[in-house]
């Protein structure tokens, strides 16, 4: 009962398994039996395909989608788009507000707890303003997905960089650094310990905040959200699910390849990153 | 000398080995040892030669991979209330009070919960924790947690009581000052304790018999027997005269113990 | 010195409220998007006196969608609770659920709400439904790892004792996991109101805080949009300080068993 300590063994009977392979297979294997048990549900009749089609469908559905109609490119291609924009613009006005506030006592004295407010607002609660205010078109979605994310980095990055030691600015001043050098050379690459998970956090909130927003705004066409919403008016599940699949997929890859690549070209190669 | 009608634990060819093709540790090669009854017997022995190792296969915990180890003639295969074990980390439950702790072996082994309080309270007393029975553990000092242990491992009237190094974790004053408690409870009770330490001075105060391990893979070196009356003298000639007895056994495989990590460790 | 604590916040704050106010009396800005503040409290204060069924409108809202917010938190939390015991417990289990659990754990609550209105239909149910599914994850992901970092002497000490693998489950391993349940809690709460909200939006029949809002956005009612949010803040932000500090006051702060 007790959670052994697993010694990592690539040993498949008598076989010897590339970690790598290995890893994969085992991450697949709970879906392959799910879906073939899905699978053999749906064909026995024992459940409705019209409310759960089953994988064969939806595997044609992605097919029609993607290749026949094309029209799951130009979903994912809007969706991504506007991810993009939202999330560098986040990034960008984040960080800059973030090293002001960490910066300057006074100003963040003043802030931090509006700051702290800002964060607890859900997203999806500014949508609503944005719709009356913006219009319900793309402004909207990529405005927030800004705000998904600016609050979150801002905050980190005024703690990342008032965590910087002290030393190593001393270090650097007494060296004759500029003020720009400082901020470049110094600050910000020491204070990506900590706005790094958090670049990794904000791409969550992001995408939330992304599909909310294409979900809420009627006069988009394209885009994932937009795709699984408009699908309740046609009833059709099969829409809908390979369109959560390519959101849950998608998740992961983000994450996974993306930031995680970005980190260990960074703090890791740096070795600041502790290991969490 | 010992003989085999007061033999409590016997330990026969006992084997452990840990780990998996080429990671593999023994601890343990060929180990035999009686225990004595009623008897208080310490075993001693240079890091990693594997005396935790050997208690928690008297507490069940873990299985020999060959040998058997038998209590009153019955093999030993799982943890349970006829032993009593002290952990060096306490291991109290957080969420219980003192007295909570001490209850916890008697409700589980056929007491209600009056007998099991009256029978907890005796215990708390015998380890003088009087006024800290409905304290929670993290509120107490590292002393105090290990009165509370013994009192623990005790209460449900155990016929053997393990412990591992149980004042490993406090400071030398605290340390002193739990021996002499726990040669006090020892005389009150008079049970077979097998108690697993490094330290020399700790062993030669408490026991009657010491056992004395090899390095990694542990063996039994020697055992020596402390005939000292209690509760004994730290400067007396003839606690000091067992002391450089063990010492002398342990200087040994403490020496082997650091040359074979010099190689790397195992 | 530190008045200048208290004070500096409040400053921005009230500045531009202040600000906002002046602007909108002045007809500066348009104030059908951007009405004043006491316009917003005004309006807030109306809907709170107006009545549906001998009840105040406000509260109704509000109480609905406090209903459904308690119905998915207390749903997500024992099923989340339950499978993340048994991950922990079993490797094999664990192997199994967590590719599945770590590739639905980040699609939005509300990308899943079209499903259940499919399945569902309008209403409660969905809402509910929805939320309890956003509150499952992190607890049963957290819960999860509680139960797999529990301190092995613990449970030695039990079986020692006397103790059955059942008692050995109740006993030890499930207040042991109490902390990171709670951490678990409270990040699922986060999820749930959040979903719950959204949902609201798009799949309430005629009350809650959600519907309010979107209905008010729908008929541009800025003034309901804005109070709207600003009651949301609130009542979370009490939500969770009060009730969630409460618990964790009388168990783990107790036992002295936080983690920071």
């Amino acid at each position: 009962m007790i959670f052994p300590d697993k010694i990592n063994s690539n040993r498949v009977g008598t076989l010897r398994v590339p970690t790598k392979l290995f890893a994969a297979v085992q991450f697949l294997f709970p879906f392959l039996v799910l879906g073939s048990l899905w699978e053999v549900l749906i064909r026995l009749g024992l459940v409705n395909a019209t409310l759960l089609p089953a994988p064969s469908m939806l595997m044609q559905e992605l097919y029609e989608l993607f290749f026949r109609k094309q029209a799951l490119q130009h979903h994912l291609y809007h969706s991504l788009y506007r991810l993009l924009l939202g999330y560098l613009l986040a990034v960008m006005v984040g960080v800059m507000m973030g090293t002001v506030l960490a910066l300057s006592k006074v100003v963040r004295q003043m802030f931090s707890v509006t700051l702290s407010l800002l964060i607890s607002i859900p997203t999806i609660a500014w949508i609503p303003v944005l719709l009356i205010t913006l219009g319900l078109g793309d402004k909207t979605v990529i405005t927030a997905i800004f705000l998904g994310g600016v609050f979150e980095i801002t905050y980190s990055t005024v703690a990342g960089m008032r965590s910087v030691d002290r030393q190593l600015t001393n270090a650097a001043r007494i060296m004759g650094a500029t003020r720009w050098d400082l901020f470049f050379k110094v600050l910000l690459p020491g204070s990506l310990v900590s706005i790094m998970p958090s670049l990794r956090l904000s791409v969550g909130y992001c995408w939330r905040a992304l599909v909310g927003g294409e979900m809420l705004s009627a006069m988009i066409k394209w885009g994932l959200g937009k795709m699984i919403y408009e699908a309740r008016f046609w009833n059709d599940v099969k829409v809908m699910l390979v369109g959560l699949a390519a959101i849950g997929i998608l998740g992961v890859v983000l994450d996974r390849l993306f930031l995680k690549t970005l980190e260990q070209a960074t703090l890791e190669k740096w070795g600041m990153l502790v290991e969490r | 000398m010992i003989v085999n009608s007061d033999v409590k634990i016997a330990i026969n060819n006992v084997t452990k080995v840990f780990g998996a093709n080429s990671n593999l540790v023994v601890a343990l090669e060929d180990f035999s040892l009686n225990i004595p009854n009623n008897k208080f017997t310490t075993i001693v022995g240079p890091s990693g030669c594997g005396k935790s190792t050997l208690l928690y296969l008297l507490g069940g915990f873990d299985k020999p991979t060959a040998g058997e180890i038998l209590m009153d003639g019955k093999p030993i295969a799982v943890p349970g209330p006829d032993r009593g074990f002290v952990f060096q980390d306490f291991a109290l439950f957080p969420w219980k009070t003192v007295i909570g702790n001490v209850m916890f072996g008697l409700l589980h082994n056929g007491y209600n919960k009056k007998e099991a309080k009256e029978i907890a309270m005796d215990y708390i007393s015998l380890v003088n924790l009087n006024g800290f029975e409905h304290a929670y553990p993290h509120t107490l000092s590292g002393g105090m947690k290990q009165r509370v242990g013994i009192a623990r491992a005790l209460a449900y009237r155990p016929e053997v009581l393990l412990m591992d190094e149980p004042f490993g974790s406090l400071d030398a004053q605290n340390r002193k000052n739990m021996q002499r408690e726990l040669v006090k409870v020892w005389e009150k009770l008079k049970k077979t304790v097998v108690f697993v330490t490094h330290s020399v001075i700790e062993a030669a105060y408490l026991s009657d018999i010491i056992v004395v391990m090899t390095a990694r893979p542990g063996k039994v070196k020697g055992i020596i027997e402390a005939n000292i009356p209690r509760p004994r003298d730290y400067i007396g000639d003839d606690y000091l005269a067992v002391r450089k007895q063990v010492l002398l056994l342990l200087e040994e495989e403490v020496q082997k113990e650091i040359s074979q990590n010099r190689h790397g460790p195992l | 010195m530190n008045y200048n604590r208290y004070l500096y916040p409040i400053i921005p704050l009230l500045g531009f409220f202040f600000c906002w106010e002046i602007a909108a009396r002045f007809s500066l800005i348009n104030t059908g998007l951007f009405p004043s503040p006491v316009t917003i409290l005004n309006d807030l204060k109306e809907l709170f006196y107006q009545e549906a069924s001998g009840r105040s409108v406000l509260l109704t809202h509000l109480v609905v969608t406090l209903k459904r917010l308690f119905y998915a938190a207390i749903g997500g939390t024992l099923v989340g609770f339950i499978v993340g015991v048994c991950t922990g417990l079993s490797y094999r289990f664990y192997r199994f659920c967590d590719p599945i659990i770590t590739v639905i754990m980040p699609i939005p609550g509300i990308a899943m709400a079209p499903l259940f209105i499919i399945w569902l239909g309008f209403g409660d149910v969905t809402i509910i439904t929805a939320g309890a599914v956003a509150a499952f994850f992190p607890i049963a992901h957290n819960t999860s790892i509680g139960v797999r970092s529990i301190d092995r002497q613990l449970v030695r000490a039990a079986q020692i004792m006397g103790a059955n693998k059942f008692s050995v489950l109740s006993q030890v391993y499930i207040p042991w996991s109490a902390v990171y349940l709670f951490t678990g809690i409270k990040l699922g709460l986060a999820r749930c109101w959040r979903t719950v909200i959204a949902v609201e939006f798009i799949a309430a029949a005629n009350w809650g805080l959600g519907y309010m809002i979107w209905d008010a956005a729908e008929y541009l009612n800025a003034s309901i949009v804005y109070g709207g949010i600003i009651l949301l803040a609130i009542t979370f932000t009490l939500i969770e300080k009060g009730l969630i500090n409460f618990f964790e006051r009388a168990t783990i702060v107790k036992w002295g068993m936080i983690r920071s």
